[in-house]
C-alpha cells in the first residue's frame, strides 16, 4: 500500500491502519507501575508506548528553589526521554537530549506548569520523568496523558484532566478551504506515517473549574484548551475544524483516562 | 539546568549521619550473621520480576524489576552492517581482544589460524548504551556501566566442546553473516530509579533469545545451553560478602565489586568473565569525631572510653561507634571469598542463573 494517504484515502475513506477518519487508536493505560515513585503511569496509543513517573512534591535543591520563583509554588521539572530503539531505525542522539525531546519537555512543563495547583507546594519540585519506549506518531499527545495519569497517582491536586490528542487534514490542506466541495476529511489521532505527510495539530484540553450555582446542572464541564502545537503548515481556513476534531478526540480520551483511575482502585 | 535535573530522586546517594553511617557499618560486619536493614541473609536478592518480549518495535526486549521499584527497560535492535576489511581493523580487533576477553583465549587461537578477522568477529559490532535520569549520557558512571556490560558480553565465549560451531567466537561470531556483512547489535537500556545494578541482568538475559531475535543468524533453537553472562554486585563489610547491596548498604562498604560469570559451555561450571572493582561512596562520607577529640566534649568523658581497635579487614586503626571514612582497601583473602562464593557449586551464581531460566522466553 502507497504511503501516500491523499490518494489512497478519497477511494476507500479508511486510512493505512483501517481506521476511520474519526477513530482512535487503542489506548491502554495503567497506574502505579512503578512502586518508588510518588505516581507512575504506562499508557499506549496505537504502538506509541509511554511510561512516566512522578518524584515529588519534594524540597528542591538548595539555592534554586530559594529565588521568588520558588516561593509562590511548586516548580514542575520535565525531562523527556526517547529511548534509542523507540523508532524503526535506531538512532544516536549526539551528545545530550535530542530537539524533540527537549521540545516536548518544554510544552509539558509549561502546560502543567499553570495546570497544576502549584500553589499548595511552595518551595518544592515536582519532577516528571516521561520514558518514550516506542514512537509511533501523536508522542506529545500520549506524553500528556502519560503524564495526567502518573500525576493522578502521585495525588496532585489539579482542577481537572488534562488530555492530549492530535488532529490532521487528508491532505496538504495548503490553499484555503472551499465550503461547497469539501475534498479533504480531518482526521484524528494521527500515526507516525501520517504525521510524516500530512499537517498536524496537538491539542490539550482540561475542563473547567465548575463555578457559579447552577454548576450542577450541566451534563459536562466545558473544555478549555491548554495545549496547542502544531508544526507543519496548512491553510488558516482548515484550522477550525481540526480544532473541533481534536477537542472531540480529548473528550474521548478523557473518558477512557478516567476509566482508568476509576478501575485501578 | 543539570543541577536541577538531578533533583530526582535517581541519582541521589542517602544521606545518611556518621552516626548512622557507624550503626550500619556495625551491623553489617558482625562476624558470621550480618544484620541488614532489611533482614536478608548476605546471600539472598531482592525479589526481581522480569518480562522479556515487551516492544514489538525492537529485535529483542526486557522489562526487569525490584519490589522496591527499581527497574530498567532494555531494547535491542539489530542491523546489517558492511564489514570493513582493512590492515587497521585487523590489529584492532587483536589489540582489544588482548586488553579485554582473557576468557576468549581458547577461541581465539585458533582463528587467527585461520587468519581472517571477517570470521571471528569484532568487539566493536556490539553497542551498550544506558540511560539513567538525571545524569547525562557522557557522565562518568552510564558510560563506565554500559562499558563493563559491553566487555563481559564480548568476552564471553563459549569455550567447551560441546557446544557446535554455531557458537564458536560467542557473540562476536553470531554477528558474522558472511564475509561482507554483519550485524551490529545496538543495545539501550533505560535505567528507572536506581542505577545500580539490575541493569546488566536484563541486557543478559535476552541478547541470547534462544535464537528468536537474531533469527537470521543461523543459530536456531538447537543451542539452548548458551546463555548469556551476568554480571553481580558484591560488598564487603568487614569479613562479610553481602550480594545485592541496596543503596544504605553500598554507602558503607569497604569494597564494591562487580563480577561477571557465565556457564561454562557445556558442563555446569561457571567461569570468571571479569572482575570489577567500582569506587564504594563511602570514601566521600563525612568523618565522626571521637569524644576524646571533641572540644565540647571535653572533660565529659572517660578517656579509657575511646580506644582505637584494630580493624581486620581494612587493617586500619578505628575507634568503636565512630565513623571512619573507608579508604577503598581490602585484604586479598576478603576478595577471595567474594569470588568463592560467587563461583562455588550451588553459590550464588549458579542460584541466579536458574533463577533466569524461569523467565519464560517464547
Amino acid at each position: 500500500m502507497p504511503l501516500d494517504t491523499s490518494t489512497t484515502y478519497p477511494l476507500t475513506r479508511l486510512r493505512l491502519d483501517g481506521r476511520r477518519w474519526n477513530e482512535l487508536r487503542l489506548l491502554q493505560a495503567q497506574i502505579s507501575t512503578n512502586p518508588a515513585s510518588s505516581g507512575s503511569s504506562y499508557l499506549s496509543m496505537g504502538n506509541t508506548a509511554i511510561m512516566c513517573s512522578v518524584h515529588g512534591p519534594a524540597e528542591g535543591r538548595r539555592g534554586e528553589g530559594s529565588g521568588q520563583a520558588g516561593s509562590a509554588g511548586a516548580m514542575v521539572d520535565v525531562e523527556v526521554n526517547i529511548a534509542g530503539f523507540a523508532s524503526v531505525d535506531r538512532k544516536r542522539r549526539a551528545g545530550g537530549s535530542g530537539g524533540q525531546s527537549s521540545r516536548i519537555a518544554t510544552t509539558l512543563r509549561s502546560a502543567f506548569q499553570s495546570h497544576l495547583h502549584t500553589y499548595l507546594y511552595p518551595h518544592s519540585t515536582i519532577s516528571i520523568h516521561v520514558h518514550v519506549l516506542s514512537a509511533d506518531g501523536s508522542l506529545l499527545a500520549a506524553a500528556i496523558n502519560a503524564c495526567t495519569l502518573a500525576l493522578v497517582d502521585a495525588g496532585i491536586p489539579m482542577p481537572g484532566l488534562m488530555c492530549g490528542c492530535t488532529a490532521g487534514m487528508s491532505g496538504s490542506a495548503s490553499t484555503p478551504r472551499d465550503p461547497r466541495n469539501e475534498e479533504l476529511d480531518p482526521l484524528l489521532d494521527l500515526s507516525l506515517p501520517e504525521e510524516q505527510e500530512l499537517p498536524s495539530l496537538t491539542v490539550g484540553t482540561t475542563t473547567a473549574v465548575p463555578v457559579g450555582e447552577n454548576h450542577m446542572d450541566e451534563e459536562e464541564g466545558e473544555m478549555k484548551v491548554s495545549v496547542l502545537n502544531m508544526d507543519s503548515r496548512l491553510h488558516v481556513t482548515y484550522i477550525e475544524t481540526m480544532l473541533a476534531v481534536g477537542m472531540d478526540g480529548c473528550k474521548q480520551i478523557r473518558e477512557l483516562l478516567e476509566g482508568v483511575i476509576k478501575s485501578s482502585r | 539546568m543539570a543541577a536541577q535535573q538531578k533533583a530526582s530522586s535517581a541519582s541521589q546517594t542517602p544521606h545518611l549521619s556518621p552516626a548512622e553511617l557507624s550503626y550500619l557499618y556495625t551491623s553489617l560486619s558482625l562476624p558470621q550473621n550480618p544484620i541488614r536493614p532489611d533482614g536478608r541473609s548476605p546471600t539472598q536478592f531482592r525479589p526481581l520480576t522480569a518480562e522479556p518480549d515487551i516492544l514489538p518495535g525492537t529485535n529483542g526486549s526486557a522489562r526487569i524489576g525490584f519490589a522496591d521499584g527499581t527497574q530498567a527497560v532494555v531494547g535491542v535492535k539489530a542491523e546489517v552492517e558492511k564489514t570493513v576489511l582493512s590492515a587497521d581493523t585487523l590489529d584492532a580487533s587483536n589489540l582489544s581482544q588482548q586488553q579485554g576477553d582473557f576468557a576468549a583465549q581458547e577461541g581465539r587461537d585458533g582463528r587467527e589460524g585461520a587468519g581472517s578477522a571477517a570470521v571471528a568477529g569484532h568487539g566493536s559490532w556490539v553497542q551498550v548504551s544506558i540511560e539513567i535520569p538525571g545524569f547525562r549520557d557522557d557522565d562518568a558512571l552510564p558510560v563506565f556501566l554500559s562499558e563493563m556490560m559491553r566487555e563481559s558480553l564480548v568476552g564471553s565465549v563459549a569455550g567447551g566442546n560441546d557446544s557446535s560451531d554455531e557458537m564458536a567466537g560467542g557473540l562476536k561470531g553470531r554477528l558474522v553473516i558472511n564475509k561482507r556483512w554483519h550485524w551490529r547489535l545496538y543495545i539501550d537500556s533505560q535505567g528507572e530509579e536506581d542505577p545500580f545494578f539490575d541493569d546488566d541482568w536484563a541486557v543478559a538475559e535476552h541478547l541470547y533469545p534462544r535464537g528468536t531475535t537474531n533469527s537470521t543468524v543461523k543459530l536456531s533453537s538447537s543451542v539452548p545451553q548458551v546463555r548469556p553472562p551476568i554480571t553481580l554486585l558484591v560488598i564487603s563489610v568487614g569479613e562479610n560478602t553481602i550480594f545485592d547491596p541496596s543503596r544504605e548498604e553500598i554507602a558503607v562498604a569497604d569494597a564494591v565489586l562487580a563480577i561477571s560469570v557465565a556457564r561454562d559451555g557445556g558442563d555446569k561450571n561457571l567461569k570468571l568473565l571479569s572482575i570489577r572493582t567500582i569506587d564504594p561512596p563511602s570514601r566521600l562520607t563525612q568523618p565522626a569525631v571521637p569524644n576524646s577529640e571533641n572540644v565540647n566534649a571535653l572533660g565529659a568523658t572517660a578517656p579509657t572510653e575511646d580506644v582505637a581497635v584494630l580493624n581486620p579487614a581494612t587493617g586500619e586503626e578505628e575507634v568503636p561507634g565512630v565513623w571512619r571514612p573507608r579508604r577503598g582497601g581490602v585484604k586479598r583473602s576478603v576478595i577471595a571469598q567474594m569470588v568463592k562464593t560467587v563461583l562455588k557449586k550451588g553459590g550464588v551464581g549458579e542460584e541466579v542463573l536458574e533463577g533466569l531460566e524461569g523467565v519464560e522466553v517464547e
